[in-house]
């Protein structure tokens, strides 16, 4: 709730109402333990992954020369937990880096996306008319051709890759749900009577946007942007795996080393030698964090509109 | 009926040929043969020979495209039938159990499966299910299918015969869709696992919604058996939706195909188009109209599929008809 003056002005009804809807929607997302813990987990993966240059300094491309520490499968004791690579390098360091880049450029992506998307479709839900018409053409467009070859293109369109570059490309891809959503959203709202009675008022149009409807529409938007999360994340690592993407040689990614698998030969033969090792441990916290993301996502939506899914 | 399936189709293919214009235009500003040629005249030269199909195959690989293309779209559409096919069983399968056995352990452990499988991207699962179903030299596999290739294909030596080091043949007749159904086996269930999670999920609730309804009331009270509420009223009832849900997620199959496609080198859409952007493999550059041709066939593949969804929602919901 901000702004004393605005409480001031209105009468204390309204306000009281708005902060019971999102009380009760915080008392159902705590109702849910599934939510919870998976909410936890994610806090706890993504923290993690955040201090990553500060647990590990050496730095994800420190190589133990010694010729004993080679493709070393994992082992409980001595110095590499997870094992190693084809060249000596640690498979816990690399993939702490890689959660940490893939979190940097999903959380980046997802938010990126999410202001484009809001922004573009609160215009075109707000405007209506041409517009409103020209956006949804463009939306439409996107969607003729799948996603992952348009962004295939687009990342081979960008070489040399970046972590940035891609993350990027992602958020010019993904804002379109959003303002899809944002836009319906919007359109709805428009029509209804406190839109006409700040228009009334004589309420510009970017307060409308700004103090009414943006309000209003948080739900939607709140909804969409943590779907977006798991998006991001599973389309990324889709994408660094055909290994057009970042090179793990240059930026280890969650993708890029599930995909150096299979590169270079053929299907599982791994010409580089790789074992197992290297991309289990890389898989599993894709998977995890992925779970995590669409159970959150899913509770945040029931939370929100109870008379959605179950 | 007709009428709607025209209009639809002269709404699709104007979008189609709008999207395919921008995207060659990209393409001819890029990539060879047309990076030199003033970008109007190649777009128009290219809108002049797509009537007779030679903008289809022209350009670097000219002669070898069409060749190269129909064999993978091919195996592209009999992988995608296949996943179809086992999407529509598993999920009415799991969701029909689901929701019958509704708040008892069997559902909660189909539903903790099923958000599993969704959260799997599709190459992680045909990863695993190659190296652990098929059988990887020197790996732990069962080796129950093989683990590349499709049928009398042995790409890089996989699944060569060690006695006579030649490839098995392909067959004919029923023993070529029996060899390619097997050779189809891991990756369409690879592709399938996180749509069946997916709408499963989705069909479960929808089946709740039905099976709380006052019609399944009545059949209830009717005497009817369980099995004929939850099949013949209920699921009767969610089909409609679940079908357009399925047939809409359609482009997300296809791409997720295509990374089940380069994991398993099926030879495919996917690998094609790979190969086609990796600079790295045999080929040597990237071809403008090659790119433009793979996108558009991706592009038609979801016009006709979101097509044929509306139809079948419009055949089995009346209340939807055609509009």
């Amino acid at each position: 709730m901000s702004g004393a003056d605005a409480s001031a002005a209105l009468p204390e009804a309204p306000l009281a109402r708005r902060r019971g809807a999102s009380l009760q929607a915080l008392r159902r997302l705590s109702r849910q333990p599934v939510t919870i813990a998976a909410a936890a987990v994610l806090a706890v993966v993504f923290g993690f992954g955040a201090f990553v240059p500060e647990l590990a300094p050496q730095g994800w491309n420190s190589i133990d020369l010694s010729p004993r520490w080679q493709n070393h499968a994992p082992m409980l004791s001595g110095w590499h937990l997870f094992g190693t690579d084809n060249i000596g390098r640690d498979v816990l360091v690399r993939t702490l880096y890689a959660l940490h880049t893939s979190e940097q450029s999903a959380l980046l992506a997802a938010l990126v996306a999410t202001l484009l998307g809001v922004a573009v479709g609160a215009v075109a839900g707000y405007r209506g008319g041409w517009p409103d018409a020209l956006i949804m053409r463009i939306v439409d467009l996107f969607g003729v051709f799948p996603a992952l070859m348009l962004l295939l293109v687009a990342y081979v369109f960008l070489e040399p890759v970046t972590t940035l570059k891609a993350t990027l490309a992602l958020a010019l891809y993904l804002w379109i749900p959003v303002a899809r959503v944002v836009r319906a959203d919007f359109a709805v709202l428009r029509e209804v009577e406190f839109v006409q009675a700040a228009q009334a008022l004589g309420a510009s149009g970017r307060r409308i946007v700004l103090r009414h409807l943006l309000p209003n529409a948080s739900g939607t938007i709140i909804v969409a942007a943590t779907s977006l999360l798991g998006q991001v994340i599973m389309l990324e690592a889709t994408v660094e795996f055909f290994g057009l993407g970042v090179s793990s040689q240059i930026q280890p990614t969650l993708g890029n080393l599930i995909g150096d698998v299979t590169q270079g030969g053929v299907g599982p033969y791994s010409p580089l030698g790789l074992g197992w090792w290297t991309w289990a441990g890389p898989a599993a916290l894709l998977v995890t964090v992925l779970v995590c993301a669409n159970l959150v996502g899913d509770g945040i939506a029931t939370a929100l509109r109870p008379a959605g899914r179950r | 009926m007709l009428t709607f399936v025209a209009r639809r189709l002269l709404v699709g293919v104007v979008v189609l040929f709008v999207a395919a214009s921008a995207a060659f235009c990209f393409f001819a500003s890029q990539y060879l043969p047309l990076r030199e040629t003033p970008l109007l005249s190649a777009y128009w030269h290219w809108v002049q020979g797509l009537p007779t199909g030679r903008s289809l195959s022209h350009g670097v690989l000219y002669g070898r495209l069409l060749p190269a293309v129909i064999p993978a779209l091919e195996h592209t559409l009999a992988l995608l039938g296949m996943t179809l096919v086992l999407v529509v069983v598993l999920s009415v399968g799991i969701a029909c159990v689901a929701a019958a056995s509704r708040g008892s352990v069997l559902d909660f452990l189909l539903r903790a499966a099923s958000y599993a499988a969704w959260a799997m991207p599709a190459f992680l699962v045909a990863l695993v299910l190659q190296q652990l179903v098929g059988k990887v030299a020197g790996g732990p596999g069962l080796g129950w299918f093989p683990v590349a290739g499709w049928a009398g294909q042995c790409p890089g030596g996989l699944g060569i015969d060690l006695h006579t080091f030649k490839c098995p043949p392909a067959g004919s007749g029923f023993a070529y869709v029996g060899n390619a159904a097997y050779h189809l086996t891991l990756p369409a269930f690879a592709l399938a696992a996180g749509f069946v999670g997916l709408h499963s999920r989705y069909l479960r609730s929808s089946l709740l919604d039905a099976l709380d309804s006052p019609y399944v009331t009545v059949a209830r009270g009717k005497g009817l058996p369980e099995h004929t509420v939850v099949l013949r009223h209920a699921l009767r009832n969610s089909l409609a939706s679940f079908t357009s849900a399925l047939f809409s997620d359609f482009g997300a199959i296809f791409g997720a195909s295509l990374a089940v496609d380069w994991v398993f080198q099926l030879r495919g859409l996917g690998w094609l188009f790979v190969a086609l952007l990796n600079l790295n493999s045999t080929v040597p550059v990237i071809d403008a109209y090659a790119l433009e041709l793979l996108l558009l066939l991706g592009g038609a593949c979801v016009l006709v599929a979101s097509l044929l969804g509306d139809l079948v929602v419009g055949l089995l919901d009346p209340r939807v008809g055609f509009r």
